[in-house]
């Protein structure tokens, strides 16, 4: 079965690196710059193969945004 | 399943040995975490009387109960130590990520006792903690530290970094200690102390997962109340032109306008603290020329350019701490400023702006972004360091010191060159440098007597940019806190935002027919109220919350709410005000067992409005600082004529059984 990947939703997602600060392998981080215009850095997948699908970042998102698919 | 952990550890930096140590619920349950628990172990473990700058005092990084559960705008860590500033207890808090890295690593607290031979840093992951040699780190600037140490230990996780630069090293007493290239716990010299134990830096890798009791209750009001900040917008025709607008409109009406603290978001996020700088001119809250000016002198010649939009111009992305879902800070372009050395620089704040603006008639808004990555980098406060270069400049321009005292400098009001020139000695203690390097109580002390009446500070703490003759609470809050000198413990404008009375049953409900004039007098509602900001602000550093956060409203920003479901305990609000004024009485128990009379701490007289100011929005403005600390202190239950905390007050709050255990 292939690996679950967080993919986030920004309409949803405050960037506040809750997930970023969360994930045990620093797979995701702050280099969306400006999505929603607004000057804001959203954090996005960077390291795809170190990320263990193990859903930690999608637990912890306080608006759930993130969604593993 | 508690919200907090449980553990803290401590590092013997003389010894080299680690001790892990359980902390029992019990002193969650009567202090928190953060600060609360910070006071309770250096309370119990720094000897009386101990040198700030020698091996008995301690060092404590402390995160918050809240940081890491679920909750937002909960994520400010606290440093913890004896002030070599005002010799009594000694706080300071920050933002960035180092806050859930404390507790990643299995701990709510890393305390620092003794000190190191030869320069070290403190490596902690899942796997445990070891002192490192730092030696090839000393003398490198904070900045540039931290990206050294983020290389060599990104290893599974990328580490969050708190380190000292180089003005710490030198055991500047105002210097503080940084994280996030930026960040920084500048507040009650904090960093000379870390400076003193020579511990460079705390690197912490660890990825241990962070309980809490009901995550799902935690989350239900983390989404309702990111939502009402997604919702909060400044309109777009909005601009910082209109701020000086609102800023006179602010000080037309007599009455108090009850303000829903959500509106101030809107501005954060638009400018962050920034929108301060011209709206504060008009309503008198922005200190200009030492204390002693007003918008008359720093006029719209000078604004036009040192202004938030101007400031804006550069910021290109937005900066959070850790959980923040507003957002106030920034990183802005500064290529081409200062010989082109830098490139970027984290936004400077409105303190920062104001400090080394309006403060020192200074109009060269490119000479404060160069200064504000100058002390970023050497980890030298921004507040302290504006207010004692404005003493030094007034000490100048009345003929107290001369260009022969200053090496040859032109300290006159204004001359941006001079002061980017001076702060550069400062960091390096070179010369005239060196008689500031330690904040304008060692510099009275150095220069003359004759100059203490343009040294501004509160017991050896150089106060914030907000001015008590526009909001009184702030000069109680200045003069009567543990920490003086502090423009976050609270104001009665904070009141106003904070909505206490909709949770907490004896506090003050605010009404559209009470006059503003009553905020001048010597009052029990005044002392309640300005009694119960700082109970609160003691909540927020023991739950790691954001000010402002707070400032947006307790009925928004669910505090209360969060710390029950958190903890799975079930107090009520009242329940945590008394865990505040246990907080807030213990600080100052060390404070009186280290021989601090608290009334040395009242800020001074020019601050009080004694003379008045002659012209500006605060014309004629004078506050009873004497009385509303006396009312202050008696609503804790204190000695209202010598802040003492009484027998009884201290056996009520159970404070002599939980420190004898
Ligand atoms: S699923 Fe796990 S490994 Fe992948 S990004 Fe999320 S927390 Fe990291
Ligand atoms: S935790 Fe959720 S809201 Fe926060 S940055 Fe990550 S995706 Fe966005
Ligand atoms: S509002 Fe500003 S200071 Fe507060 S947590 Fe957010 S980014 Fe940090």
């Amino acid at each position: 079965m292939e690996k679950k990947k967080p993919i986030i939703n920004y309409k949803e997602c405050m960037a506040c690196g809750i997930c970023v600060q969360a994930c045990p392998f620093s797979c995701i981080d702050f280099v969306k710059i400006n999505v929603n215009k607004d000057k804001k850095a959203y954090p996005e997948l960077i390291n795809n193969g170190r990320c263990t699908g193990c859903g930690i970042c999608s637990k912890e998102c306080p608006v759930e945004a993130i969604e593993l698919r | 399943m508690k919200g907090y952990i449980g553990k803290i550890l401590i590092v013997d930096l003389t010894t080299g040995i680690f001790e892990e140590q359980k902390v029992e619920d019990e002193v969650y349950e009567n202090l928190l975490s953060g600060v609360g628990l910070g006071a309770y172990t250096l309370y119990k473990n720094i000897p009386k009387g101990a040198d700030p700058l020698g091996p008995d005092n301690m060092l404590g990084f402390v995160s918050g109960l809240l940081t890491g559960t679920g909750s937002v705008m909960t994520g400010r860590w606290m440093v913890v130590c004896k002030s070599p500033l005002t010799g009594g207890w000694g706080d300071s808090n920050c933002g960035g990520t180092f806050s859930p890295a404390i507790k990643q690593c299995g701990y709510d607290g890393i305390f620092f006792k003794g000190i190191s031979v030869f320069p070290v840093y403190l490596y902690v992951d899942n796997r445990g903690a070891e002192l490192r040699d730092a030696s090839y780190l000393w003398g490198k600037d904070a900045v540039e530290t931290e990206d050294i140490l983020e290389k060599e230990n990104w290893n599974n996780k990328k580490p969050a970094i708190a380190v000292i630069g180089t003005s710490s090293e030198k055991k500047s007493l105002i210097s503080g200690i940084c994280n996030d290239r930026g960040r920084i716990a500048a507040r009650s010299g904090v960093g000379a102390v870390m400076g003193s134990k020579r511990l460079k830096a705390v690197v912490l890798a660890g990825s241990k997962p962070i309980k809490c009791h009901d995550p799902k209750t935690v989350k239900k009001y983390s989404k309702e109340f990111s939502k009402k900040i997604k919702k909060t917008n400044m309109p777009q025709i909005m601009t910082g032109r209109m701020l000086p607008l609102m800023g006179k409109a602010l000080t037309i009406p007599k009455n108090i306008i009850p303000i829903d603290g959500i509106v101030s978001a809107s501005m954060m996020k638009k400018w962050g603290t920034g929108f301060g700088n011209t709206m504060g001119m008009y309503n008198g809250d922005d200190p200009i020329k030492n204390w002693a000016g007003s918008v008359v002198d720093y006029d719209k010649s000078y604004y036009n350019n040192v202004n938030p939009d101007k400031v804006l111009k550069r910021e290109y992305k937005k900066y959070h701490c850790y959980s923040c879902v507003i957002g106030c800070g920034g990183v802005c372009d500064i290529k081409g400023i200062g010989n082109g050395e830098f490139t970027h620089t984290h936004k400077p704040e409105y303190e920062t702006v104001n400090a080394f603006g309006a403060l020192l008639m200074n109009k060269d808004l490119e000479s404060i972004f160069y200064i504000n990555e100058l002390l970023n980098r050497a980890g030298m406060d921004s507040i302290s360091a504006g207010n004692t270069i404005a003493y030094a400049i007034e000490c100048y321009e009345n003929g107290l010191i001369t260009k022969d005292d200053t090496d040859g400098l032109e300290l006159t009001w204004g001359n941006a060159e001079a002061i980017v020139e001076l702060v550069k000695r400062m960091i390096a203690r070179q010369g005239f440098g060196d008689v500031l390097a330690d904040g304008v109580k060692v510099a009275v002390k150095k220069i003359g007597e004759e100059t203490s009446k343009y040294a501004m500070h509160a017991g050896g703490q150089e106060p914030g940019m907000h001015d008590p003759r526009m909001d009184p609470a702030l000069g109680v809050h200045y003069s009567a806190d543990p920490t003086p000198g502090r423009h976050t413990v609270g104001a009665f404008g904070y009141y106003n935002y904070m909505h206490l009375w909709t949770k907490v049953s004896w506090v003050p409900k605010l009404k559209l027919s009470t006059p503003k004039k009553v905020e001048f007098e010597a009052s029990d509602r005044n002392g309640i109220i300005t009694m119960a900001n700082s109970c609160i602000k003691q909540i927020l550093d023991g739950s790691g919350g954001c000010l402002f956060a707070m400032i947006s409203g307790v009925h928004n920003w669910k505090i209360f709410e969060w710390l029950n479901a958190a903890t799975g305990w079930d107090k009520t609000p009242d329940e945590y005000m008394i865990i505040g004024k246990r907080m807030q009485t213990l600080r100052q128990m060390f404070n009186i067992r280290e021989g601090i009379n608290p009334i040395d701490f009242k800020i001074k007289d020019r601050i009080a409005g004694r003379p008045p100011l002659k012209e500006g929005p605060l014309k004629g403005k004078t506050l009873p600082i004497e009385g509303m600390i006396q009312k202050h202190w008696e609503h804790f239950g204190w000695n209202p004529e010598t802040g003492v905390p009484t027998e009884e007050t201290i056996e009520e709050l159970g404070l002599d059984e939980l420190l004898n255990n």
